[in-house]
């Protein structure tokens, strides 16, 4: 890519020195809340970062000093049929804001295909994308970043490693202040109106061609609110998610679009359409930083019997994908259980 | 609040983009940076009316950069709101609260920061 041709964008960021479990299990429903996150939060174990599909299948972060402890606790209330793996030594890289613009995400994963590096997990935040990568592939990564991308705080790849980050343990002191006895949200808001699309990559080596699908679908005007990327137990197949706004401005429908580009880019996938869903997004403070939040939004929700489609949680944000018709009891149990400003409930949405 | 411009500087993205959105929907225009040199840039294209200052973040801190406005004749006058908590949990850093007072910010808001709190806070300085 010439160097005309780069995105220009706010920042990048590196979590280090973390540990990764992929979990999955196709014979168990809705284990989300009852085998993953319940046992992780009643340990008090953060999760750095949290993917999941429907159906069978979840990638979570935790600190590298207790990703040990993380698999084994899951895997002791894991079924039979579940399968773990745990990957030491991870980091995650972020970039931001991506606008919701399916150029940013796509040359993100672009940047990540070129690096050739392995990618454990993709998750949107609402203002971020973010990769779970190995810690000894950080270097190669940033480098094609910034192939792609310009920063306003960086000219060169040196220049963000030499920047100085505020030491880690000042922030845990920090979060550790935090702890409410109801969690404060930022703001919950609401996005109905979406599609929701799912693919199977039978290899990662094909995001490169989903990114120039996201490109793409860029040049039209779409907005991509919401995207996790899971691979396989053995690291090959990927399972992809992601949402796009239903209805174009003047009233067309973008799913036809979205499907030609898909097909077009991807023609051996056979990308699934749910339609219509809604994106719930609960603004931080320091989701990532803190346990137990992610726990107590899945309760929430099973205990109003609303079903989750896909969920992210990264940087400091959780974002959820429902079905439209359970929209509106989701925002009255997801107010009434954590502690949110007023206005959430009728706040703009944007994109 | 329209013509009134906000600038925001604080290295965690979706806090960046939630407090934009507070202040957006309150009609007024928002700036963003993500870390203190990145903000000191952007007060230099176009200063401010508000510049609201996270405490801990990399390259320069909030209590930094605050020092420095303040002791600039250009841009000592522009009203600073300090987004702290470190202050209280960490009292011994470089980030302690005492730190924090001298630098003469004109409001000091704890994290996690309340919407309302932070509206207000912005509207009694204009």
């Amino acid at each position: 890519m010439k160097k005309f041709d780069r995105i220009r964008i706010g920042g990048l960021k590196v979590l280090e020195e973390g540990a990764c479990v992929t979990s999955s299990s196709p014979l168990e429903d809705n284990r989300l809340g009852p085998s993953v996150c319940a046992p992780l939060a009643r340990q008090r174990l953060n999760l750095t970062f949290l993917t999941h599909v429907a159906g069978d299948r979840e990638v979570l972060c935790t600190a590298s000093h207790v990703g040990e402890a993380a698999f084994t606790l899951l895997q002791s209330q894991a079924d039979p049929d579940a399968s773990l793996a745990l990957q030491p030594g991870t980091s995650i890289l972020a970039v931001y804001p991506h606008d919701k613009r399916p150029q940013v995400i796509g040359t993100f994963i672009k940047s990540l295909a070129r690096a050739r590096v392995v990618i454990h997990g993709l998750a949107s935040s609402p203002s971020a994308i973010s990769a779970v990568l190995s810690s000894s592939r950080i270097k190669p990564a940033v480098k094609q970043l910034f192939e792609h991308f310009t920063f306003s705080g960086f000219a060169s790849p040196e220049e963000f490693f030499s920047a100085q980050a505020p030491p880690k343990e000042y922030l845990e002191k920090v979060v550790a202040t935090y702890q409410e006895k109801v969690n404060k949200v930022y703001w919950i808001i609401p996005q109905p109106d979406l599609d929701l699309w799912g693919m199977s990559l039978a290899t990662a080596d094909i995001l490169a061609g989903f990114a120039a699908a996201l490109m793409e679908m860029g040049e039209l005007g779409l907005a991509i609110p919401f995207l996790v990327a899971l691979p396989g137990l053995g690291g090959q197949e990927f399972i992809l998610s992601f949402s796009t706004a239903r209805r174009q401005p003047g009233g067309g429908d973008h799913g036809s679009e979205v499907r030609r580009i898909l097909t077009s880019r991807l023609p051996d996938l056979r990308p699934m359409r749910l339609t219509p869903v809604a994106g719930i997004f609960l603004h931080g403070p320091h989701f990532g930083d803190r346990y137990g939040i992610a726990h107590t939004l899945v309760a929430a929700l099973a205990q109003a019997h609303i079903s989750l489609l896909a969920l992210s949680c990264t940087i400091s944000s959780i974002s959820l994908i429902i079905r439209q018709h359970e929209l509106a009891a989701a925002q009255v149990i997801l107010g009434n259980t954590f502690a949110a400003p007023v206005e959430c409930a009728s706040a703009a949405t944007r994109g | 609040m329209s013509g009134k411009y906000i600038l925001i500087v604080d290295d965690d993205p979706d806090l960046v983009e939630t407090v934009s959105m507070m202040l957006e929907s309150k009609g007024f225009e928002v700036g963003k940076a993500y870390d203190g040199i990145e903000g000191e840039e952007a007060i230099k294209k176009r200063r401010p009316d508000v510049l609201i200052l996270d405490v801990m973040m990399p390259r320069k801190n909030g209590y930094q950069l605050c020092k420095e406005l303040k002791s600039n004749k250009w841009t000592q006058e522009i009203p600073v709101i300090l987004l702290t908590a470190v202050g209280e949990a960490v009292p011994t850093t470089s980030y302690s609260h005492a730190d924090g007072m001298s630098v003469e910010a004109e409001d000091f808001i704890p994290k996690p920061v309340d919407a309302a709190t932070l509206v207000e806070a912005v509207q009694r300085l204009l």
